[in-house]
């Protein structure tokens, strides 16, 4: 690994940090506030790619580990990945790659803006969505012994906040994208 | 902005070698989810409970600290009383807390340093087999912890340009530009890196 991409990894380990201090949003017509920092796996996927953006999510989650208070709301320590949602926070770096994965194969330069567009939602919706959820939900059932349809029928309600968080790292990627690519040139 | 979770102290969990309580807390977590006995649950809890106690935390910030956690174990618990069999879902709410109670335990009484040490241990194999170097996870972790204050200097500054042209501050418009101006930076501190010979290349 050169030294350029080591400097963008822990960049944006740091980004993800600093989202966790923005306060959250709470929207009206969606039950659960939405946090910024969740937004970092799509946006770490998306702009540095897959191999990149999981290393950066994975250094992320060694401060956490570490006992660093940079999950959102000031948590961390060992604590977070023993309780029920450990699941959904060790999933970050696994959704990220294939969030990575998906915008490398989809999205390329001199490509018609609306593709960008389709690519880079593609990617969010499938790798920090489906993929992330597809870890979450049966560690959450597994732990808590909670049945895993009540776990998943639970978890539609973070759903609509997660389309919208899937939205905007679309267009803040695709922003990043167009003034300062990074996004790895698929072979 | 970034305090450690560790509190000084000179309990017992604080002498023991960090390698030693990660042990314990990954054998504990085996143990409580082989056994389905209330007793051995409870026990558990209350030991660990106790460890976390003395470590020297007050009760108030001790509570703070894992009480998000508790709150969605609370949560589940509820839903599950509805669905399972009342013992049930008190083995399994004594489980989480329990290894909850223990993990905080082991984060307040190892200092990063500790960890840092232990890590580079663990990653001494895949040092070997020329996957990563260990010395590159400690220059990355210390680059994070020197650019996260720069990095939320910068996002404040934003706030105050959005705020100066009357635009409403929301995250899709303050996302791109800080991403942008942080990442821009990458060349020249790697320049720094290289021109210092830090990785020795």
């Amino acid at each position: 690994m050169n030294t350029r991409d080591l400097v963008l990894i822990s960049l944006f380990a740091a980004i993800v940090v600093v989202l966790g201090l923005i306060p959250p949003i709470t929207l009206g017509f969606i039950p659960v506030p939405i946090t910024a920092q969740s937004m970092g796996v799509m946006l770490a996927g998306c702009i540095l790619g897959a191999k990149r953006g999981a290393l950066a999510l994975l250094l992320f989650l060694l401060l956490v580990a570490i006992g660093l208070p940079v999950l959102s709301g000031g948590r961390g320590g060992l604590a977070v990945f023993a309780g029920p949602s450990g699941g959904f926070i060790l999933g970050w770096v696994v959704a990220t790659f294939v969030t990575g994965l998906i915008a490398q194969r989809f999205v390329r330069e001199g490509q018609a803006e609306l593709g960008q567009f389709v690519g880079f939602f593609l990617a969010s919706v499938v790798g920090g969505i489906v993929v992330l959820y597809a870890i979450g939900m049966p560690w959450v059932s597994a732990v808590t012994g909670t049945p895993f349809l009540t776990v998943a029928t639970g978890s539609l309600a973070f759903l609509p906040g997660d389309l919208l968080k899937a939205a905007i790292a679309t267009l803040a990627a695709r922003a990043v994208f167009a003034g300062y690519p990074l996004l790895p040139v698929r072979a | 902005m970034l305090t450690s979770l560790h509190i000084e102290g000179n309990s017992w969990l604080h002498r023991l070698p960090v390698r030693a309580k990660l042990f314990a807390l990954v054998a504990l977590s085996i143990l409580l989810f082989l056994s389905g006995s209330l007793l051995i649950q409870l026990t558990a809890f209350v030991i660990s409970g106790g460890l976390y106690l003395s470590v020297g935390l007050t009760f108030r910030e001790a509570l703070k600290r894992v009480g998000f956690v508790f709150f969605t174990i609370f949560f589940l618990a509820a839903v599950n009383l509805f669905l399972l069999p009342l013992n049930e879902v008190a083995v399994l709410t004594l489980r989480l807390m329990a290894l909850v109670l223990f993990a905080a335990a082991v984060t307040a009484t190892t200092t990063i340093g500790a960890f840092m040490d232990e890590i580079t241990v663990l990653l001494t194999p895949f040092e070997r087999l020329g996957w990563v170097r260990a010395a590159d996870v400690s220059l990355a972790l210390g680059l994070v912890l020197r650019f996260v204050p720069d990095i939320f200097a910068r996002y404040q500054a934003i706030q105050e340009a959005h705020r100066a042209r009357g635009l409403p501050v929301r995250p899709l418009t303050i996302i791109g530009p800080l991403i942008i101006l942080t990442l821009k930076d990458a060349d020249t501190i790697a320049a720094a890196i290289d021109a210092r010979g830090f990785r020795r290349q």
